[in-house]
């Protein structure tokens, strides 16, 4: 559905995007995943054809020129910017960016008001947008994409600067897109996002794809052991019966407490299990794309 | 063109949304057609009329009935005062003369009209000379008025024959015949006055002894009619200016916001999006010139020569400015640095191009720096619809240039702007 093929894009001496390839299917989610200044808004520009490449192709829908009517009508992009009028209530912004896509009468009418409930702006819809609050503005910015209800949906940071709420209302709204069958591409910088939306992750550092594959693959390759700390029932145990049960390594052993990592916990703590040994506390913390992040490039996806 | 008007009504609501605009594209051109056509139409200025301070040393019933003649005159606008007070104003320059009234002046025909001492003093500046003469002329009309008054009395002119009588038979230098033939005329004279009656006595002349026929001949004018033909040509370019500025702004703010690239990456074209900003502006210049338009012919009755004409110059000022608008929208990143380079050069164009001060009153070497500002046609065109008769063929060359002018910076500013956004 969506292929970028060797796309590079430079600004004077910076190399804003570098040799970047990578394929979206049809209904899936995919993620591009950076810090700050990695490339994503870079990337989001080139594939909606906002900005021309200095090497490589972008392919929509079959098409390599996004900028032709029929990719056009099929995109739905959310800019990371509040890109809506401040000046305008919430429907007046829904209505004309309606009339732009060609919608009109009842259609358009029934589609800002079914935007404004999910955006949960219905009651303020007549309201200016400078009077609503971050999260609002950014409901409304994301609604304002999908209004003309497009087949692909580029998604570059939509929750950045929200509050827990407005944050859960957009995760539903896209979680809804998903299960409606759209393409989706989601920028983002926070992990938990890109762990829960996304079906596949490209890592992307300094204009880089570092390594791309599903979630659950990029932590197994790079994310590291899991780390499992347990407690025993009867304040004491027997050591040498606990390292029996564990395949793990740097295992710390006191009175009635172990702790140790592995790259296959739940198989250790069956072995516990079965062996009669009884747990007070479990605790098993499993590597995540925070842990993926550092290990390919050494610094944290917020440094 | 749905999405062109679409475009356009958004960008006309975004635009009044906000009241300093609404004062910069309406209220500020429209301010400024009253101001300055109400300061060169004289709005405020006294009835015309030449100031003159009175002073009557006489205070004698001939002296004033003749201070009455003088008030009543259309002409003037009388003060009476004391002699030094009249002269200090005149001094400081209050009033153009003062009519000194002396002793002895309602003493009879000898006092009005000779001897070495005349009763009647015109102070005045020698620089208002002018101002001089057309009041010696109102004081003898009015002498004359007041002493065609006198032959009506007829007691009054037996008064008179008495005097002169006495004075006849008093002098020494007639000879008993010469003086017989005065004294029978006075006698003879006398008898006519005491026979008369009061309906058959006519003077021999009325009170129109020295007035004119007077004809009203409207003297052709080849500039404007009325100042607000001035002032309204120069409104209409800074609503122009107004709208220009407004819209460039909003085109950099809507690229610093984000709403111009989700514009982009929709189902328009860049030059639909340029066109309905154009579009918009074109709009709104066109409704605040119809606005003034209305008010200057129904509220300041001002002529317009030729309507056709107008909206032919008024489109194609519209449509130069629309252009530049695009221009200046790429003269900088943000609306800040838009908003003052934009404004630094519109002033500059309408400093040289007649929008602050009338082109006629310009030397002539800053007259012919004017023809390389857009408001200096934009003017001329609009001037030539509503007061300079301009014919189409006259129109065309200014028209002409302004739609050069938008073109090429609307070609620049649309390349610029393709430039800065990759």
């Amino acid at each position: 559905m969506i292929e970028a093929v060797n796309l590079t894009k430079r600004y004077g001496d910076i190399v804003a995007l570098d040799d970047v390839t990578f394929g979206v299917e049809k209904g899936e989610t995919f993620g591009l995943l950076g810090p700050n200044g990695a490339g994503k808004t870079t990337a989001i520009g080139l594939l909606c054809g906002l900005l021309t490449p200095d090497g490589g192709t972008v392919s929509l829908a079959g098409k390599t020129d996004p900028t032709v009517t029929e990719v056009r009508l099929s995109l739905g992009v959310v800019p990371q910017t509040l890109a809506i009028y401040e000046e305008l209530s919430a429907e007046q912004n829904l209505r004309f960016f309606g009339g732009i896509y060609g919608l009109s009468g009842s259609e358009l009418k029934e589609r800002v008001t079914r935007c404004l409930e999910i955006a949960g702006l219905g009651e303020r819809r007549k309201e200016r947008v400078s009077k609503y609050s971050g999260g609002m503005k950014r409901r409304l910015n994301m609604v304002c994409g999908l209004l003309h209800e497009p087949t692909i949906l580029l998604l570059d940071e939509p929750t950045v600067g929200v509050d827990p709420q407005s944050r859960n209302l957009i995760f539903d709204t896209i979680e809804d897109m998903k299960s409606q069958g759209r393409t989706i591409i989601y920028t983002t910088h926070y992990m938990e996002e890109a762990q829960r939306l996304c079906d596949r992750v490209a890592i992307l550092d300094h204009g880089k794809i570092l390594d791309m594959d599903t979630v659950g693959n990029l932590i197994a390759k790079h994310g590291g052991p899991s780390h499992v700390e347990a407690e025993f029932e009867d304040g004491t145990c027997d050591s040498d019966r606990v390292k029996a049960c564990v395949d793990g390594e740097h295992i710390q052993l006191d009175k009635s407490r172990i702790r140790f990592e592995t790259s296959r916990p739940m198989e250790s703590l069956a072995e516990l299990n079965r062996s009669g040994l009884r747990l007070s506390t479990l605790k098993v913390e499993t590597a995540n794309l925070e842990d993926v992040f550092l290990n390919l490039t050494g610094r944290r996806l917020r440094d | 063109m749905r999405s062109a008007l679409l475009l356009a009504i958004k960008d006309v609501r975004v635009i009044l949304s906000d009241k300093g605009n609404i004062f910069w594209v309406f209220g500020f051109p429209v301010v400024f057609a009253l101001f300055f056509g109400a300061i060169f139409s004289g709005f405020g200025r006294e009835p015309s009329g030449m100031r003159v301070a009175v002073v009557d040393e006489d205070g004698s019933e001939f002296s004033s009935l003749y201070v009455s003649r003088l008030e009543a005159h259309e002409s003037l606008k009388t003060e009476r005062l004391e002699r030094k007070d009249a002269m200090d104003r005149v001094r400081k320059g209050n009033v153009a003369a003062a009519v000194i009234i002396k002793p002895g002046f309602g003493g009879g025909f000898g006092a009005v009209f000779g001897g070495s001492d005349p009763k009647l003093e015109i102070a005045s500046d020698p620089a208002r000379q002018m101002e001089g003469g057309y009041l010696q002329g109102i004081l003898a009309k009015a002498q004359f008025e007041v002493l065609s008054e006198r032959f009506s009395d007829r007691d009054w002119m037996r008064g008179q024959i008495g005097s002169w009588r006495n004075e006849v038979e008093a002098a020494g230098g007639l000879g008993d015949t010469q003086a017989s033939l005065f004294l029978n005329f006075f006698d003879s004279l006398d008898t006519l006055l005491r026979d008369a009656n009061d309906e058959n006595f006519q003077p021999g002349f009325d009170g129109d002894i020295l007035n004119f026929a007077k004809t009203d001949v409207q003297r052709q004018r080849e500039g404007p009619a009325t100042p607000f033909q001035i002032t309204f040509p120069q409104a209409m370019i800074w609503a122009v200016l107004g709208c220009t500025a407004t819209f460039g702004i909003s085109i950099v703010k809507e690229r610093t916001n984000g709403t111009f690239q989700r514009l982009r990456v929709g189902p328009l074209g860049r030059a639909h999006i340029l066109g309905g900003k154009g579009l918009a502006c074109a709009a709104t210049c066109a409704f605040v010139i119809c606005i003034q338009w209305i008010a200057a012919r129904i509220i300041f009755k001002m002529p317009i020569d030729n309507s056709l004409l107008l909206v032919l110059a008024g489109a194609c000022t519209i449509l130069c400015f629309a252009g530049f608008m695009m221009f200046v929208s790429t003269l900088g990143r943000t609306e800040q640095s838009v908003g003052g380079a934009g404004w630094a050069m519109l002033m500059i164009m309408a400093m040289i191009g007649g929008g602050m001060m009338p082109l006629f009153v310009m030397p002539p070497w800053l007259r012919s720096v004017s023809h390389i500002s857009p408001v200096k046609w934009g003017i001329y065109a609009i001037e030539g619809a509503i007061w300079r008769h301009f014919t189409f063929a006259e129109i065309a060359g200014p028209c002409a240039i302004l739609l050069a002018i938008g073109t090429v910076f609307f070609s620049l500013g649309v390349i610029l702007l393709r430039r800065q956004d990759n």
